[in-house]
């Protein structure tokens, strides 16, 4: 019985066999299922993180300082056009960290969507070749945002200490919290949309105008209190309830709350003609911001499932639609 | 022929009544869909790639699958990797399963050779500590030992296919899927592949290959399955599935 051959046969025979038609048993067996496969494949998963990384800026000599020159750029644009120009800054205490703490997160959700969705058409040689859980696509463009946003994050948090603003307090629990929900809600949406985009390539031509929309719908260049100050001005009051139904308004609100420590607390920014302080007071927050929250995130990991089932209804003509 | 007589060789894949229909849309336009709405059925054409397909491959056999061009065999072969889902019917695999459809499908071009195998095998289902454990024997096996830390798309077309076939016959599949794809580069390097190929087969693992070349067929396959417009029109031994080919050519 040393016969390799012999030995591969009674080891096969004792195995059960597998079903192509396994995954969809069940709706929530089935999400449990291609959750366990895709964590059975999370090296590959990393090995993908690392090849979207690598070669991103594979030959360019500034490597992944290039990463980093775009939000640069955008937040010298807004400080100057909106801050300055537009003045906006004259409400805002320290309107460059609140800028950059916004433009940090937006980054984040805007890059998991946006590669996310095409992830799955740029791999279609892989798709079309070989068998793989294929969320891990939109998953490892997650991942490679996540990445870019820890070295912007990195970048944020040297500029706090460097202006002296570094959030030493209690309310630095709301970040994780703020890049827990735009990462659910970017991941929710990356999911579907990469499955949806291989059937109608207008998909991602449609994330870059919904993304435009969704930018300015959040309070990333102008703070929640120009928006709480419009809706008083006009009497629309229930508008600005409206406006906090955005997810990542929420998200954005948290991560602004923990980095973002001149919005908590009275400024003193200038002096007028007679020489008393122009004191701006603490920035607004939402009544109930917490249970906002925790509301947001549940319905995001519920969207989550929502999108696998999405796409696992869709994978199955991956291969010859792409 | 070195196939192996086994006793009671389980089944390793089985086909029970698998129809795949692929719809062709004529209008992809948003347009034409809304104008077309209601009458989408005029602009649709289906076919059946295949049909009530049924049968079991048993482990340590080498299938050759036969037909003409658009036969379904490299349908059939997706349905049993798992790539395509069919439309009905059932497919059961078990063992590890290795998919040889395009060679070097997983490959980046921008990362280097030692990269990609990495990759690549990871696709194919090795963890890292068993890539770095065969990661010797595959650049051994693909002689580019002087390149392996060159992007792969410096790499000749033979270096890169020879790295690709590579990592497929290091990831130890018990079962192999092959398109058209046993032997690659020169000619001293396929004699390389088909040994390979003949030490897979005493190893008992199982192969189903789809080709058109009759004399690779014949020389390494011990079952034929003909297909012809997604229905098998013939099952049993080789010579049997070469003649039932050349006959439907003529048809």
């Amino acid at each position: 019985m040393t016969n390799p051959a012999q030995e591969r046969a009674s080891r096969l025979a004792a195995l059960p066999f597998q079903t192509s038609e396994s995954r969809s048993s069940g709706k929530l067996g089935a999400f449990a299922g291609a959750v366990r496969e895709i964590f059975s494949h999370r090296e590959l998963l990393v090995l993908l993180v690392r090849r979207e990384l690598k070669a991103r800026y594979k030959d360019s000599s500034l490597g992944f300082i290039w990463s980093l020159i775009k939000p640069i750029v955008q937040l010298l644009i807004y400080y100057v056009a909106i801050g300055q120009f537009l003045g906006a800054a004259r409400g805002i205490p320290d309107f460059a960290i609140f800028v950059f703490s916004g433009l940090t997160l937006w980054g984040l959700f805007s890059e998991i969507i946006s590669s996310g969705t095409s992830s799955i058409v740029n791999n279609a040689g892989l798709i079309k070749k070989v068998y793989l859980p294929r969320e891990i696509f939109p998953l490892a463009a997650a991942g490679s945002s996540l990445f870019n946003f820890v070295i912007q994050f990195a970048v944020l948090l040297a500029a706090t200490i460097a202006l002296g603003l570094f959030p030493f307090s209690a309310l630095i629990v709301y970040v994780p919290v703020g890049v827990l929900i735009a990462t659910i809600y970017g991941v929710a949406i990356a999911i579907a949309l990469s499955a949806l985009n291989v059937y109608l390539r207008d998909i991602q031509y449609l994330v870059e105008v919904g993304l435009l929309l969704f930018f300015w719908a959040s309070p990333i260049v102008y703070s929640w209190s120009f928006v709480v100050a419009a809706a008083e001005r006009t009497g629309l009051t229930w508008l600005s309830e409206v406006y906090l139904w955005n997810p990542i308004t929420l998200a954005m609100l948290a991560f602004q709350r923990g980095m973002w420590i001149s919005g908590s607390k009275d400024t003193v920014m200038g002096q007028d003609a007679a020489g008393v302080d122009i004191v701006t007071p603490a920035q607004p927050w939402p009544a109930d911001l917490d249970l906002r929250l925790l509301i947001a995130g549940i319905i995001g990991l519920v969207l989550i499932w929502v999108a696998q089932r999405v796409f696992s209804r869709l994978q199955g003509n991956f291969a010859q639609e792409i | 022929m070195t196939e192996l007589i086994l006793q009671d060789a389980p089944a390793v894949i089985k086909v029970n009544d698998v129809s795949k229909r692929f719809v062709i849309r004529k209008d992809k336009s948003l347009k034409e869909r809304i104008v077309n709405f209601g009458r989408s059925s005029k602009h649709k054409d289906d076919f059946w790639a295949l049909r009530d397909i049924n049968f079991d491959i048993q482990s340590g056999t080498t299938v050759g699958l036969l037909g003409a061009n658009g036969s379904g065999k490299s349908t059939l072969l997706k349905v049993i990797g798992g790539i395509i889902q069919p439309n009905s019917g059932l497919v059961q695999r078990r063992g590890r399963l290795a998919a040889l459809l395009e060679l070097g499908a997983g490959f980046h071009p921008d990362l280097t050779g030692r990269e990609n195998v990495f990759l690549n095998a990871s696709i194919l289902g090795l963890s890292r500590k068993q890539t770095e454990e065969y990661f010797d024997s595959i650049v051994d096996f693909s002689e580019i030992e002087e390149f392996i830390d060159t992007q792969v798309k410096f790499y000749s077309s033979g270096m890169y296919v020879r790295l690709a076939f590579s990592i497929a016959v290091h990831v130890d599949p018990d079962v192999l899927l092959v398109d058209e794809v046993l032997a690659v580069g020169d000619e001293r390097f396929q004699e390389k592949c088909m040994a390979k190929i003949r030490e897979f087969q005493l190893e008992g693992r199982t192969i189903v290959l789809v080709s058109h070349a009759a004399s690779q067929v014949e020389d390494l396959c011990s079952r034929a399955i003909v297909l012809k417009r997604g229905e098998i029109i013939f099952d049993g031994d080789t010579a049997g599935g070469i003649g039932a080919l050349r006959a439907s050519f003529d048809q």
